[in-house]
């Protein structure tokens, strides 16, 4: 048997991502991930007002900081026992769906498609019509999509005044309403996008698509005209093709911490969503209700401070400990559900949300790099369908209240969680505050969960089990290992850890 | 196209978010393609954008550093990190320290662009403690002499030029490049930052700047009214095209009731609760930029006592 070790790194990711993988006879037979860059939040977070959270966290990611500024504003509620206004959770939905609809698009038709416009697959009978589409700075979805994902982010402008990197959700609400203007201008945008989204992306009406739920019946539907000619129709073809559908599907287990806040239904920091919340436990086939204490964190494959087993992120450490060439491998730690590996993202999303389509897909073939990256597409209906419905409860309450001060100027101390569902999957924060000021600081990242190395009981994290068993081609160009990691939009720099120290650490500590 | 040939670009990304990378997708005039398809510059390398394998820009940073790769233009985002003691290995690709990549392309490119605050200033990361000891590219903070030294000068004989923000204003971005690619002359500021983004303030062109002149100010967010008396917005001490040139082509932070927290200054985010202004007594220790404390008092009760009431009454809209 021939082994091979090789150590891929791949681009088209947000971040610095490199995978160890062990070949054994061109396949994959065992996979290390490795998260190669450590800046130091938690540190930095130490010591300060509680309110700077609003304007640190959203800087750990330049593609989703709408998500990590909504969970920092729900943590301070939860702290603070303070709930939003209905009009200000209605806007903190839209501007998150507006950055959602951002990365599906961008991730979809930027990061993942253009893979299949390589050199490599020039023989293949897709591959003009690939090329036509997905080639960078060439193919036409691939510019109209840099276009229309330019239009969908002014969204998030009107309310926040830039994108990306905005701080205006505040415990209590927003800063500013919704108006004639803003609700009119918000509303174009997103007709003309949903109208591109019809079209060219899915070849059929919102409502239509969205009505499609059984796996037979969207098979069949692949050979209709205005589908097949669509770029998810042209998309899906190629990658079930390759067999992407069978590929790849990691640890069963899959976590949702719920999609958006219900306005109306808004407890301090936590409440309902409008897709419900919960873990898939992917032994049973069932969903349970969502847990946060079970949430931990171990350490042992990590470049930090040994500490025994996994700890919640209100008792957990990051202390960093870089040792080079030994068994540990990653900056990320490694996140878990009780003792249990999950995976997150758009599919996770959707099956416990409760989208019939993709729980028929799941369980007729189950969770393959294809249906990872179709559920990403099958999203962005619901993004449009739920920002549709915001605008029209702004427009229907335009007066409504969209801040309420907190009572009092004291901030006062406690600890708080805020769990979204960010464009990526679950992100949550958690904060500690004593004497006014953050005491500890911890967010665990979507993609912290998706590229975790091994914990302390030595299982593999998700992406770690969803390579094992790829056959790798040719060593020199491992593309099916990009399809396979690309399929999870991942973010490499989302796995930095913010907690406290309890001062100032250096290397070594 | 005024320059003579295709200039060749180079994207870094070292300690970064990602964001002034998804920041320039945002620019119009010109977009970033737009630099691609019609401004002559070709793309060797983006992390987020490129399609070729990654072995394809091991190839390039080999090729560039020998000399066999000509390169025009060297993009940085992101904080240079260089712990631990100094090695660097805190962010590493394949075990090779990414500051010393960002040092070894500098010595080759023509210019040396350093996209927002972190490349330009160290930016989030060199927060206080610094625990990735980040610093710039030729600036640590405020301070000249970052990862290259303050005299360092690339082929063409100019500084690192630093487009600061966090992120970056995309057009400040892209109109830089396009300068850059029409071979135009490009005025720096002291801090090395294009004179044509920075010499306007925040401030300027703020639609609460009514508010701000007769000092009607709020004192809780949410409102309509001057962010500048107890919110902590550095609007009138921050140079940054923000006000004048919208962000994606609709808004501002201060427009949208959000403090300007000064991201394109070297201090950023600064050592101070960033929603709240630090006074002396009513007044602000740090006044808008130029202006004496003195006659800024003198001049504020006046105003005060002149303010019309539909600005008393925070009527306007902004």
């Amino acid at each position: 048997m021939a082994r091979l070790e090789l150590n891929v790194s791949l681009n088209r990711v947000e971040g610095d991502l490199e995978i160890a993988v062990a070949l054994e006879d061109g396949v994959v037979a065992e996979a290390r991930t490795i998260g190669t860059m450590y800046r130091g939040f938690e540190q930095i977070m130490i010591g300060r007002a509680p309110r700077d959270s609003l304007v640190i966290t959203p800087r750990v990611c330049g593609i989703c900081g709408t998500a990590h500024l909504y969970s920092a504003v729900l943590a301070l509620e939860n702290a603070w026992r303070l709930s939003p206004p209905p009009n200000a959770t209605r806007i903190r939905n839209l501007c998150l769906m507006a950055e959602g609809l951002q990365n599906d698009l961008r991730q979809t038709f930027l990061f993942f498609s253009p893979d299949f416009c390589t050199s490599r697959y020039a023989g293949e009978p897709w591959f003009d019509e690939m090329t036509a589409m997905f080639e960078p700075f060439r193919g036409a979805i691939y510019l109209e999509t840099l276009a229309m994902t330019r239009r969908l982010v002014e969204i998030v402008a009107h309310f926040g005044g830039q994108w990306p990197h905005s701080s205006y959700m505040a415990p209590g609400g927003v800063t500013l309403p919704a108006d004639l203007r803003r609700i009119s201008a918000c509303r174009a945008v997103l007709q003309e996008a949903q109208r591109w989204y019809e079209q060219r992306i899915v070849g059929a009406p919102l409502d239509r698509w969205l009505a499609l739920d059984r796996a037979e019946d969207y098979l069949a539907w692949l050979d209709e005209p205005l589908h097949a000619a669509s770029a998810l129709g042209a998309l899906t073809r190629c990658a079930r093709a390759l067999g992407l559908h069978r590929a790849a599907a990691g640890t069963g287990h899959m976590l949702s911490y719920g999609s958006w806040r219900d306005p109306l239904e808004s407890s301090p920091g936590a409440g309902a969503s409008l897709l419900r919340s919960g873990f898939y436990d992917g032994d049973a086939g069932s969903v349970a209700q969502l847990d946060q204490e079970l949430i931990n964190e171990h350490v042992r494959h990590s470049w930090f401070r040994h500490y025994d087993g996994g700890r919640h992120p209100w008792r957990g450490e990051t202390v960093p400990n870089y040792q080079p060439g030994g068994d540990r491998y990653s900056w990320a730690k490694a996140p878990r559900y009780g003792d249990k590996a999950v995976q997150t993202g758009p599919l996770a999303e959707l099956l416990i949300g409760g989208d019939a389509l993709i729980a028929s897909l799941h369980a007729m073939e189950g969770g393959g790099a294809w249906l990872r990256q179709f559920a990403r597409v099958r999203r962005i209906a619901y993004e449009f369908f739920y920002a549709q419905r915001m605008l029209d409860e702004l427009a229907a309450e335009p007066h409504g209240e969209h801040f309420t001060p907190p009572a009092g100027s004291s901030e006062a101390d406690g600890d708080g969680f805020g769990l979204v569902m960010a464009a990526r999957g679950a992100l949550g924060h958690w904060i500690a505050i004593r004497n006014g000021v953050i005491e500890r600081y911890q967010i665990i990242t979507p993609t912290a969960w998706n590229a975790s190395p091994r914990d302390s009981a030595g299982l593999p994290g998700h992406w770690e089990q969803s390579l094992v068993g790829v056959t790798v081609k040719d060593p020199d160009d491992p593309i099916e290992i990009g399809h396979i990691i690309r399929s999870h939009d991942p973010c490499l720099v989302c796995t930095v850890h913010m907690l406290d120290t309890g001062g100032k650490v250096h290397f070594g500590a | 196209m005024r320059g003579t040939q295709v200039k060749t670009l180079f994207w870094l990304q070292t300690g970064a978010c990602g964001g002034d990378s998804l920041a320039i997708l945002s620019a119009e005039a010109p977009s970033f393609e737009q630099l691609l398809l019609s401004y002559g510059i070709e793309l060797l390398w983006h992390p987020s954008l490129s399609h070729a394998p990654a072995k394809r820009f091991d190839a390039l940073i080999e090729d560039i550093a020998s000399g066999s790769q000509k390169l025009d233009i060297l993009c940085v985002e992101g904080s240079i990190i260089t712990a631990p003691r100094g090695t660097g290995l805190f962010d590493s690709y394949k075990g090779r320290a990414r500051m010393d990549i960002a040092r070894s392309l500098a010595e080759r490119a023509e210019f040396v662009v350093a996209m927002g605050t972190c490349a330009s200033f160290g930016g989030v990361h060199a927060a206080s403690p610094n625990p990735g000891d980040c610093t710039g590219m030729q600036f640590n903070r405020a301070n000249p002499g970052g990862l290259l030294p303050a005299g360092w000068r690339s082929r063409s004989g100019a500084p690192v030029i630093n487009i600061a923000g966090c992120p970056a204003h995309p057009h400040a971005m892209t109109q830089t490049l396009a300068a850059l690619a029409e071979d135009m002359p490009i005025a720096l500021d002291p801090l090395n930052r294009p004179s044509a983004f920075f010499s306007m303030l925040v401030h300027q062109g703020c639609t609460r700047s009514e508010y701000h002149e007769y000092d009607i100010e709020d004192a809780q967010l949410g409102g309509h009214a001057c962010l500048f008396f107890n919110l902590g917005c550095q609007g009138p001490l921050t140079q940054a095209v923000c006000n004048d040139d919208l962000w994606n082509g609709v808004s501002s932070k201060t427009r949208a009731g959000v403090p300007c927290f000064g991201c394109t200054a070297p201090n950023f985010p600064r050592e101070a609760d960033l929603f709240t202004t630090a006074k002396i007594g009513d007044v602000p220790l740090r006044l808008p930029m130029g202006v004496e404390r003195a006659r800024y008092m003198a001049y504020k009760n006046l105003a005060r006592a002149a303010a019309p009431q539909r600005v008393k009454d925070k009527e306007m809209d902004v």
